[in-house]
């Protein structure tokens, strides 16, 4: 939910219960005094026929007129009764209808003779009122409501402007770019803050990122400088005397396990710089050709194992670091061979939208949603399980999708452009 | 030939020298950058290995000034960093070649003698082991007058025994010089095996003697018998 949307919710719900609270207090005091205003002119009214009794010793003459209807009843004296007012509707003989009214009734002594007295005034005019009270408010809290609703839609979005400039160069954010965020001057003090926060944050992260690539840099050095002096003297110390075949044997292991620690971090360096996008200059590579290419060149490997290559290569164009484009080939192919069993199959086929590459070997599919993680590998490989995670980050930065199925028997890995 | 080795590891300085000090080569030593640029200014050599990383300075600045004063020595960069952009500047400044660490010394003095080769001033494309002889612009090889017909990776083989003849050669060097250190070779090991029987059997039957030698778990060996 964006935040001007909730915000509108918020401060909609928050005015419509305020609205609602003041409306029926406003209502009730209204209603109140205008009752109060009744009651005094119904006692006026009654004042006079009493006083009009004391002079003349008879009642006025009962009828209606105007908003005023006044009625006698002869009654028991034994039923006498206090004064009270009350809310009645009565029929209105000017107007001829049935009106809301406010009635004010008690008891007369006339000669000896109890008379109730009803003094009725219309609530029409006040009902009225009222009501011309209760819409006038009512649309202006409508046209309040709806003022605010559309300061909320302009001002806001006008007010977050710098927000959503400084969120946009944030997402476009590369630690491997040269230029830095850009701030745009803004006068509200939370963007100002904000943005020389993000300004600072990014500055700081460039500097430790090029401080660590620096580190990584040196470290593979470090590395790779100890690995060049096992491998010499191991080189130097084959030459010096005739081995037994046992020590000839630990000789070979110890070549084979320093290699492939130097293809480790040298794989591991690899993954960093494609992951930091610090692979520069591209430019167009003709995949069919690649693939030939990789495929004479794996061709001993290939008979020795006694596979069976099948390719189907249309032309193909693309633009790609060549390093990697090579690298990826490579990967895949050399995987297709090394998880293969001899007299198996191999076939790549490449068309303008995808290169697939699949190939027999191991009757169970691999785990494919791990297959693309690092050091992921089944038990049998004795790969470092980094190649494919190689290629997937090639296929990432050219944002190629690289998947994996695996159906009849066949392991597929397939390129889409 | 004439080497200069310019290396701050010592163990390594030591293996390289051991391997390259024999049949008439002379290999000199720098530590440093400044005893670097010294030799460099006053010797020639046939070629320099070069290290990147040294005490002192950078070895691309060395680079540079053996390009400013005009030198023809061959230079071959040996170094850990194996990032595109220092090979391709290396390259770009003029060096003849870029080999990252680890490296095998036979690897290393399989390029040393490329790179010697291609700057003999005499247009030397001749390699000559006894009665074998490889021309090298031609990629022909003849056993005295018999011309040997060799696939593409029997003759880089040949090459690669020739240039390291009378040293032990690992399985892996082979596997690496030949189809390059991208994947991991070692769990096929034997189909190495085949290539060298096939350029053996070549070269017998060629009336070349077998120089050939295998040493169990190790590797091979070409020497004279």
């Amino acid at each position: 939910m964006k935040l001007a949307a909730k915000y509108n919710r918020v401060t909609l719900i928050a005015s419509i219960i305020v609205f609602l609270f003041t409306g029926v207090i406003y209502y009730s005091v209204i209603h109140y005094i205008l009752t109060g205003q009744l009651d005094k002119d119904l006692a006026i009214e009654e004042d006079e026929i009493a006083a009009y009794v004391k002079t003349y010793g008879k009642l006025p003459l009962a009828g209606s007129f105007k908003e005023q209807k006044v009625s006698y009843h002869l009654i028991d004296p034994n039923h006498d009764f206090e004064r009270r007012y009350f809310y009645n509707d009565y029929f209105n003989e000017s107007e001829q209808r049935i009106e809301p009214g406010r009635s004010l009734i008690r008891t007369i002594d006339v000669k000896g003779k109890l008379y109730s007295v009803t003094v009725t005034k219309s609530r029409l005019e006040a009902e009225d009122l009222v009501r011309i009270i209760f819409l006038i408010t009512l649309s202006v809290t409508i046209l309040l409501l709806i003022t605010l609703l559309l300061i909320n839609r302009f001002i806001l979005n006008n007010i977050w402007k710098p927000f959503y400039g400084i969120l946009l160069q944030m997402k476009a954010f590369n630690l491997a770019d040269k230029n830095d965020i850009r701030i745009e001057p803004t006068k509200i003090d939370e963007f100002a803050e904000l943005n020389a926060a993000v300004a600072t944050m990014s500055l700081r992260v460039k500097q430790d990122y090029r401080e660590l690539k620096s580190f990584t840099d040196n470290a593979s050095h470090e590395m790779m400088t100890p690995l060049a002096v096992i491998n010499s003297k191991l080189d130097t110390l084959i030459q010096t005397e005739t081995f037994s075949d046992s020590q000839g044997e630990l000789i070979e292991d110890i070549y084979i396990a320093v290699g492939k620690l130097s293809r480790l971090n040298q794989s591991l360096l690899m993954l960093a710089k494609i992951e930091n996008n610090l692979i520069g200059d591209q430019e167009t590579i003709n995949l069919d050709e690649l693939i030939s290419q990789k495929t004479r060149q794996f061709q001993e490997l290939l008979q020795s194992q006694n596979l069976n290559l099948k390719t189907e290569l249309a032309i193909k164009k693309i633009n790609m670091n060549k390093h990697l484009a090579d690298m990826l080939v490579n990967n895949l192919l050399s995987n297709a061979i090394r998880h293969n069993y001899k007299g198996g199959e191999i076939f790549i086929q490449l068309n303008d939208s995808q290169l697939t590459i699949s190939n027999t070997g191991s009757a169970a599919a691999l785990v494919v949603n791990k297959v693309f993680e690092r050091f992921y590998k089944n038990a049998a490989s004795e790969g470092m399980g980094l190649g494919l995670a190689i290629s997937n980050q090639i296929c990432n930065l050219y944002h190629f999708k690289l998947n994996y199925t695996y159906q009849d028997t066949k392991h597929t890995f397939r390129v889409s452009f | 030939m004439k080497i200069l080795l310019i290396e701050d590891e010592s163990s390594l300085r030591e293996s390289i020298i051991t391997y390259f000090t024999d049949e008439g080569n002379i290999c000199e030593t720098a530590v440093d950058y400044r005893s670097a640029i010294e030799k460099i200014n006053i010797y020639s050599y046939d070629c320099i290995l070069l290290d990147l990383t040294l005490p002192g300075g950078d070895g691309m600045e060395i680079l540079r000034a053996i390009k400013k004063i005009n030198k023809k020595d061959g230079v071959l960069i040996i170094s850990a960093r194996h990032s595109l952009d220092d090979k391709l500047d290396g390259l770009n400044l003029g060096a003849d070649d870029y080999l990252v660490k680890p490296f095998h010394l036979s690897e290393l003095k399989a390029r040393v003698a490329a790179i010697v080769r291609r700057k003999s001033y005499d247009g030397n494309n001749i390699i000559n082991f006894n009665d074998i002889y490889i021309n090298t612009q031609a990629m022909s090889v003849k056993i005295g007058e018999n011309i040997l017909a060799l696939t593409r990776k029997e003759y880089d083989l040949l090459v690669y025994f020739i240039a390291n003849h009378s040293k032990v050669i690992t399985k892996s060097a082979i596997a690496e010089h030949l189809w390059g250190d991208e994947i991991d070779l070692s769990d096929h090991f034997d189909f190495i095996y085949a290539h060298i029987k096939n350029l053996r059997k070549k070269l017998v039957e060629a009336g070349c003697r077998d120089y050939i030698k295998s040493m169990y778990g190790v590797g091979y060996k070409f020497e004279n018998v």
